[in-house]
This record gives structure tokens, C-alpha cells and sequence, in this order.
């Protein structure tokens, strides 16, 4: 049928002799099955598994002897993948470095995690950087930085970006934003905003500076949900105060740049991020305008500003969907 | 019966074909653009994220939506009949409807959303009219079914091809254990035979040109039937029914059947798709491994976690390992490569975000507060198979 089709085509003239004839020899060729994403999830929960349980091994056995054996092992692991990794190094380059083979970047992992246990527990046993806890952060987190632009690890990236958190005294993931959100306390939510906006001012620098251009994206994608969250946060913190009124500014500012750079880069993801997180703040401005003025008929003229502005927004969307294509 | 124009279906095929084709450079970006000309698709189909975020904002305009029409409603006490839900639910379709047909939505997540809302709002109705009544069971399975098959012929949709799926599985149950006297005992064959006799026939229907439009909603529904069939003979699964259902507790009854089921019909499935070649059997073999693993687990405690996690972990990766060498030039049409094709969901870089939502600790008050130190923490691995 599919050969059928593709002549069909050439009926039509709508593809080539050449191109007919190079289909027609890749339909001939025995079709490879690709098992590629299979394996590579098998590496990926192999990794999971392996450090986790290194980890609560050692955990439940700190006290007896055999930890210290079980700590060389981690050791071991540890050292033999950066052997692995610097032995298969490629030069450094500004630009994407393609790894030497499918399993150097989850060796690269596996190094990384182990590195990170066994610092944890050299830290808690031995004090190694003495009560100097932002040093226990900080040299990991130097450590993975320099680990992922050298071997162009996206996901060490992202390890890093979330030590940086853990240096600065918050967390990043957004499963943890939602969970542990402690916002009442106007210092974290500072402290959010000063991490937010450094983790967008390196985004844009590696765009500027054309340096690991690739790394963008986990450095955007961070920093754009910490900064509105914060935000939003320091908004509702400051409810009754005038400060209220700067975090509003702030949404403003932030939305219009990153809307103008997600535009430029064509990202519609970003977009969207803008978009709903705009609405958040928009819609809880219009609650409390409503609320304000208060009168009976409030309840059904919020249902209505809901309404038409969740339909107002698909529009919008779609607007700019078409936009977005048409360049 | 389908709502779509079906000429725009076939050239959707079409040209997702030739993309394929420019993709891994079979035919010139001017040939493709040629044959994308000829072939129209008027669909209305946006990216992934645009579909999402149009399926929150569906859902937030009719949750509002509705509030409003039961705030205007609420003086004639007429909310808490479900005579007002079957009004919503049919609100809900006809707008569906009308959309679809006159914006040429395909997949655009208002049609997506609107679709599952208002199939909650017919079963809702039946829930709000059958109430506690006998064969409530059968009834709402029975609901659900009718509903989702109608969904699914009248829009492709693959979510309501799922739910089909588990429908008539659950309802086939459901009748067999009230009708038959000893239909608990012998559930389990049953449903094998049920389950089994689904995937053979998604499969022939799958394979049948007349049917195409529905070929993706019949791989979802075999991925069930699958699953089904592994689920039917599973240890855990008919040890906790049975308890459940019949207040038994203990072994079940030729156990050592079920053990064997549990065990050996992963690797079945492992070695069929090997042969046959099948990505979606692997995944599911794979991933009932680890279903089998867990079940033994929970009856026989052999190993501490963290030595059984040490110890797992070891060996995927040197299977892993092993395969990758294997394999390092294709054998038996089989490779590790990379399929050529480019997926869309890489350009967000999905494995990084998920390595730093796995391997990222909760920010820990100092070190010396407690007796615990940051190792590596392994919440939902498991979730980030492949499907």
C-alpha cells in the first residue's frame, strides 16, 4: 500500500526519479528495530537504583564497621566514572559537544550522584568543611557547574542549578516549590527573587556571550518559575501594604520581557508560562477590584469574568499560535 | 460516524508519512512542500504546549461556566436533581460538537477537554440516577462504556479509547462475578481469555485499511489488553481481590499457577516483541518485570531495600551495558541507535528536567541536626519509562 502510495506521487510529479528510487531502496532494506530509549531509560533507573540504595545503605549502617567499606565502593564508583569520562573526553568546545558514545553521559551521572553521597557523608561523619555549612554546598555545587560544562551535561545542568538553590538556602524543582511552599517569611521570598533573576541574567548572557547556547533553556525554564512564584508570593505576603502594589509592577516587567524573548526565540512554551502565570495575577487583581467594591450581584460577575476571560485567553492563544507560525 | 473530514485525515497520514521521509532526507524539502500543497490538511491542530495551556483555560471557562448557570439556577432547587447535571453534560457535547465541526479542531485541547468533561457529566448523571441500587457495578461500567465508545468512534480520541477499553474489561468482570455462582474463583481465566480476546481483536481492526482512522486508538486499546492480561494472572492483583471481594484471606488457590503467570509472562511478552518486533509489547514487558519484581517483594522479604535496590540497580545497568555492546553493530535487526526521527518533546529537554526533579534533595536544615544526610533520594523512578 505504502508502495502504491509513493508511486501515486510520482504519478503526480510531486516527487523525484531520485527520491522514488532512494524510498524504494530504504523499503527494500530490512527495517531496523530501535531499542534506543528502552536501553537508555534501563541505564537511567539502573543509575536510580544503584546510588539510592548505595545511600541508604550506608545510611542504615553508619554506625557499624562495614560502612567504610561501603563507602570505598561509592568512592570506587565515583572515581572510575570520571576516569571513564576524562579517558573518552572531548575538547572543550563553546558550542554543543556531542557525547563520545550513548552511555558517557550516564556514567558522567552515576559519577556525579556518587560524588554527591560521598561528599553528604564525609561532611556528616568528619565534619570535613568543619561548621562552615555554605562551604558543604558550595564546593558541590562548583563541582557539578564545572562537571556539566565540561562533559556538556544537560542534566548535571540542572543538578547544579538545584545546588545553587540549596546554597542559597531554597529549593528549586518545581515538585518542591509546591510542596514546601513556606512563603510566609519575606526573606525566602527575597532570596527566591535574587536567585530567579540571576538564573534569567545567565540565560541571557548564554545567549549574548554565545557560550553553551544549549544551556539556555534549563537556565530559563528555573529561573522563569522561581521569579513568578516568588513574585505571586511576595504579592500576597504584602496583600494590605503598598509594597503589594511593586510585586504587581514586578509580574508586569517580568511578563513583558519574557514575552518579547519567547517571542524572538519563537519558544511557545515560554509563552504559555507567561500567559498563565499573567492570568494568575490578573485574575487575582480583578477579585480584588470586585471585592472592593462589593455589592450583591459580586459572585455572578466574577463567574462572568471568568468565563470570558478563560475564553478571552484561548483566543489569545490561538492569535498568537498563528502569529508565531506565519514568521 | 466520525466527526472529521475524512479526505483531511488521510492527507494528515500522508504527510506525517513524507515527513518522516524529509526527516531522514528521503525526499527534498521542495518535493515536501509540493505534496504538503497538494494534499491540504484544514485541520486546526496547534503545538503541544499551546494544547495545554487551551485545555486549562477550556476547563477554567466551563467549571465558571456552569457555576454560573447553577447560581442562576439556584432559586428553582434544581441543582441537586440530575436532571440539571444531564443538562450541563449536554450543554457540554453540543458545544463540543459545534466547535469541532465549525473551527475544524483536531486535537487542539478545547476539543480534548471538552471531550472528557463532558463524558464525566454523563456518568455523572447515571451515578446521581442509579444511586446505591443493586448491579451498580454492572450499571456505571456498562455507562461508561457506551459513553467512551461513543467518544471514540465519533472523535479518535485515544484517552476515551483507554477508558473504553478498561470499561468493557470491568464490565465483563462485573457480570461474571454476580451472575456466575462461582464466578470469583474462576474471574481470573476469564478475564485472561477476555483480555487476550481484546488485544486480538484491536489487533485485527488495527490492521484492517477500513478502520484506519481508529489505528492508534486500537494500539491504546491493545496497550490495556495487555496489561489486562498480565494484571488477570497476577498474584497480588487476585490475592487482594479475593480478599476484598470475598473476605478471603491467604493463599489463593493454585497459587502456584498464578506465580508462575506472574513471573514468566513478562519475559513472554520481552521475547515476542523481540521477534516481532514490537516497541509497545517491550515497553509493557519491561515494565511488568518490575511489576513482578514488586509483587514477589510484597510476600517474601528475602532482601533489606536498600541491598535488593544495590543489587537491582548493579544489574540494569550491566544489562544495559551489555546490550549496548552487543549491539554496537545492529544484530538481528535489532539497534541501539537512535531512531532518525526527530521528537518534538526533545527540544524541552525532558530527561534533564526529570534527572533534576529525581536527584535534588530537599533543602536540609545543617547537617548535624539530625541523623540523616543527604544520599541520593529515588523518589518516582519508575514513572519515567518511556511511554
Amino acid at each position: 500500500m505504502t508502495d502504491e502510495l509513493y508511486q501515486n506521487l510520482h504519478v503526480e510529479c510531486l516527487i523525484s526519479d531520485a527520491s522514488l528510487a532512494r524510498i524504494q531502496a530504504k523499503a527494500n532494506k530490512p527495517r531496523l528495530f530501535s531499542v534506543h530509549w528502552e536501553v537508555k531509560t534501563l541505564l537511567y533507573i539502573g543509575i536510580l537504583a544503584l546510588t539510592g540504595g548505595l545511600g541508604l545503605l550506608v545510611y542504615e549502617h553508619i554506625d557499624t564497621i562495614g560502612h567504610q567499606a561501603i563507602l570505598l565502593f561509592i568512592a570506587l564508583i565515583c572515581v572510575g566514572s570520571f576516569a571513564y569520562g576524562y579517558k573518552k573526553r572531548k575538547p572543550f568546545s563553546a558550542e554543543l559537544v556531542k557525547a563520545p558514545n550513548p552511555a558517557f553521559d550516564y556514567v558522567i551521572l552515576l559519577g556525579s550522584i556518587s560524588m554527591l553521597t560521598f561528599l553528604g557523608y564525609l561532611q556528616y561523619q568528619y565534619n570535613f568543611f568543619g561548621t562552615n555549612y555554605g562551604l558543604a554546598t558550595f564546593i558541590p555545587m562548583l563541582a557539578l557547574f564545572f562537571i556539566a560544562y565540561r562533559f556538556d551535561h544537560l542534566g548535571i545542568l540542572s543538578m547544579a542549578i538545584a545546588n545553587l538553590a540549596l546554597w542559597m538556602g531554597v529549593s528549586v524543582t518545581p515538585k518542591k516549590l509546591l510542596l514546601n511552599a513556606d512563603f510566609d517569611n519575606l526573606t525566602i521570598i527575597y532570596t527566591y527573587l535574587v536567585l530567579g533573576c540571576s538564573l534569567l541574567a545567565l540565560s541571557i548572557a548564554t545567549q549574548r556571550y554565545n557560550f553553551k547556547k544549549h544551556f539556555k533553556f534549563s537556565y530559563q525554564h528555573y529561573g522563569i518559575h522561581v521569579c513568578y512564584v516568588a513574585l505571586l508570593a511576595g504579592y500576597f505576603h504584602n496583600y494590605d501594604s503598598w509594597l503589594a502594589f511593586a510585586f504587581v509592577l514586578g509580574v508586569g516587567v517580568l511578563s513583558v520581557i519574557m514575552y518579547l524573548d519567547a517571542f524572538r526565540h519563537r519558544s511557545f512554551y515560554f509563552i504559555l508560562i507567561v500567559l498563565l502565570y499573567s492570568y494568575v495575577m490578573i485574575s487575582s487583581l480583578m477579585v480584588r477590584l470586585t471585592f472592593s467594591v462589593g455589592d450583591g450581584a459580586l459572585i455572578f460577575f466574577l463567574l462572568m469574568y471568568f468565563v470570558g476571560s478563560a475564553i478571552g485567553f484561548i483566543f489569545l492563544l490561538m492569535d498568537i499560535n498563528k502569529k508565531l507560525k506565519a514568521e | 460516524m466520525i466527526i472529521y473530514n475524512q479526505t483531511w485525515l488521510a492527507n494528515l497520514r500522508l504527510q506525517d508519512q513524507v515527513k518522516d521521509d524529509l526527516d531522514s532526507g528521503l525526499i527534498s524539502p521542495e518535493e515536501f512542500k509540493a505534496i504538503t500543497q497538494k494534499y491540504l490538511v484544514g485541520f486546526y491542530t496547534p503545538g503541544i504546549f499551546a494544547r495545554v495551556g487551551m485545555a486549562i483555560l477550556t476547563l477554567i471557562a466551563v467549571l465558571f461556566g456552569d457555576g454560573l448557570l447553577a447560581f442562576m439556577a439556584a432559586s428553582a432547587n434544581i441543582i441537586e436533581s440530575w436532571g440539571f447535571v444531564l443538562f450541563l453534560a449536554m450543554l457540554s457535547y453540543f458545544v463540543l460538537e459545534t466547535l469541532t465541526k465549525q473551527n475544524n479542531y483536531f486535537r487542539a485541547g478545547v476539543d480534548d477537554m471538552l471531550t472528557l468533561i463532558a463524558g464525566c457529566q454523563i456518568v455523572a448523571v447515571f451515578v446521581m440516577m442509579i444511586g446505591n441500587a443493586d448491579g451498580f457495578n454492572i450499571a456505571i461500567s456498562f455507562v461508561v462504556l457506551v459513553t467512551s465508545l461513543w467518544l471514540t468512534i465519533r472523535f479518535s480520541d485515544r484517552l476515551m479509547s483507554a477508558i473504553a477499553s478498561c470499561a468493557v474489561l470491568a464490565f465483563i468482570f462485573f457480570v461474571w462475578i454476580q451472575l456466575i455462582p462461582a464466578g470469583l474463583a474462576t474471574a481470573p481465566f476469564i478475564m485472561m481469555t477476555a483480555s487476550g480476546c481484546l488485544y486480538w481483536l484491536a489487533g485485527r481492526y488495527a490492521g484492517d485499511a477500513r478502520y484506519i482512522n481508529y489505528r492508534d486508538c486500537l494500539y491504546i486499546t491493545q496497550a490495556i489488553a495487555l496489561l489486562a492480561l498480565y494484571a488477570a494472572g497476577n498474584y497480588f492483583v487476585i490475592q487482594t481481590l479475593s480478599a476484598d471481594m470475598a473476605g478471603r484471606e491467604g493463599p489463593v488457590p493454585f497459587g502456584r499457577v498464578f506465580w508462575i503467570w506472574t513471573f514468566v509472562v513478562p519475559f513472554v511478552y520481552i521475547g515476542i516483541s523481540v521477534r516481532k518486533k514490537d516497541a509497545m509489547l517491550l515497553r509493557i514487558g519491561l515494565l511488568l518485570i518490575a511489576a513482578a519484581v514488586a509483587t514477589f517483594r510484597n510476600y517474601y522479604h528475602v532482601l533489606p531495600t536498600e541491598i535488593a535496590l544495590t543489587i537491582a540497580g548493579s544489574a540494569m545497568l550491566l544489562v544495559a551495558f551489555a546490550i549496548m555492546r552487543y549491539l554496537k553493530v545492529p544484530k538481528h535487526g535489532i539497534t541501539t541507535a537512535d531512531p532518525d526521527k526527530i521528537n518534538s518533546l526533545d527540544r524541552l529537554r525532558v530527561e534533564s528536567l526529570i534527572v533534576a526533579e529525581t536527584f535534588s534533595h530537599a533543602p536540609d536544615a545543617p547537617t548535624d541536626d539530625g541523623t540523616k544526610f543527604g544520599g541520593g533520594s529515588f523518589g518516582g523512578g519508575g514513572s519515567s519509562a518511556n511511554f
